[in-house]
């Protein structure tokens, strides 16, 4: 019987992977974080890592953006996007992520397969700042978080519900952690850029009160605020709150194992151990 | 054509290496080979590094910040930056 054993939430910015890559001191605080998580996912013992990301114009773009797809095929290498990154060649848990999108698509859940796919930083640069390469197999999960329009937040949450029926409904056995990946709010390239870079954070109060919602455990109220207007004035890359929300939605919800924010870069980190 | 041209153009900045060699030695000539192709403003926005009107056009700030990054019509990410707040400025002001 496969088991969700935990989740973790990422942050993904890879001009701090690189740097953490590169060992430079500028990224201590960033090396605390991730090494916090990787001995919470040490401890959760995974066989697969089922990843929650938004898709970075990478592996979708001229034939189609799908709002959901899963990755199938049997291997995947990356990151396709930041060849400066640590490059990983990873199987995927092709056997899982096919059960996984049967069952929700069978719960009408329109989630549609990539059976050929490369990874990019998203993906890669979290794992790696954790765990130095990626030695646990991998299904990606994308949900369309940067190209308008998005899914809802609700409909990220319950596609969470349903995955966490499909893994638990497996009868694979899998000690199975989900993560999310992305910022709160943050902006790239856009308007909305701070004075002295090309990023910029647009609603930090925002970032902050998800944070804190997140460490009560009141995963309801990020969905119910998570609005199309909240996320479009919380940055163009806001919208990766929702693979948090598709992480969330997969266990019932409980405060964290750890959390900590970083309220100037419009993201947090966390992690729920759930004890199996 | 919409402002797809000019985003699929900086998504294969990211991509393609061959490409990206292509518009260091003549703009112009990959520009005009890119498919769908560029209207004639597009592309002299391109060459210019106008970021800031493709942006107002429509073009993606994610994948128009990408040109910075790899350092193409004369941009670097401060220069792409400081443009794109210039075409901002009254709005910035306004936040």
């Amino acid at each position: 019987m496969a088991e969700i054993v935990g989740a973790l939430g990422v942050p993904h910015n890879p001009f701090v992977a690189l740097a953490l890559a590169r060992g430079e001191d500028s990224v201590s605080e960033a090396r605390r974080l991730y090494d916090a998580l990787a001995s919470e996912l040490r401890a959760m013992n995974p066989d697969t890592i089922v990843i929650v990301t938004t898709d970075h114009y990478n592996v979708f773009f001229e034939v189609s953006v799908p709002i959901f797809s899963i990755g199938v095929a049997e291997r995947a290498a990356g990151p396709c996007d930041y060849p400066q990154l640590p490059r990983v060649d990873v199987a995927l848990d092709a056997e899982l992520a096919r059960e996984i999108q049967a069952s929700v698509v069978a719960e009408d859940f329109d989630v549609g397969a990539s059976r050929e796919l490369e990874l990019d930083h998203t993906i890669t640069a979290p794992l790696c700042s954790m765990l130095g390469t990626v030695d646990v197999a991998l299904v990606p999960l994308f949900v369309s978080g940067s190209l308008h329009p998005l899914p809802r937040a609700r409909r990220c949450f319950a596609l969470g519900r349903a995955v966490r029926r499909a893994i638990e409904r497996s009868p694979l056995a899998r000690r199975v952690v989900v993560v999310g990946s992305g910022a709160f709010s943050f902006e790239v390239g856009g308007p909305r850029m701070s004075e002295d870079s090309h990023v910029g954070v647009p609603d930090p109060a925002w970032a902050a009160h998800v944070t804190e919602l997140l460490a009560a455990g009141d995963f309801e109220r990020v969905v119910a605020e998570a609005t199309p207007a909240q996320l479009e004035a919380a940055g163009n890359a806001s919208g990766e709150l929702l693979d948090w929300l598709v992480m969330l939605g997969t266990f019932d919800a409980r405060p964290p194992t750890f959390i900590e924010a970083q309220p100037a870069e419009g993201h947090a980190y966390a992690a729920w151990r759930l004890g199996v | 054509m919409s402002i797809y041209a000019v985003d699929k153009v900086c998504r294969r900045v990211v991509r393609e290496p061959d490409f990206v060699q292509a518009l260091r030695d003549d703009p112009e000539q990959a520009l005009r080979a890119a498919q769908p192709p560029l209207t004639d403003e597009e592309r002299a926005l391109l060459l210019a590094g106008d970021v800031g009107r493709l942006g107002r056009m429509g073009a993606s700030f994610f994948l128009l910040h990408q040109l910075g990054r790899f350092e193409l019509f004369g941009l670097t990410l401060p220069e792409y930056a400081a443009r794109i707040r210039a075409e901002y400025a009254a709005e910035r002001r306004a936040l």
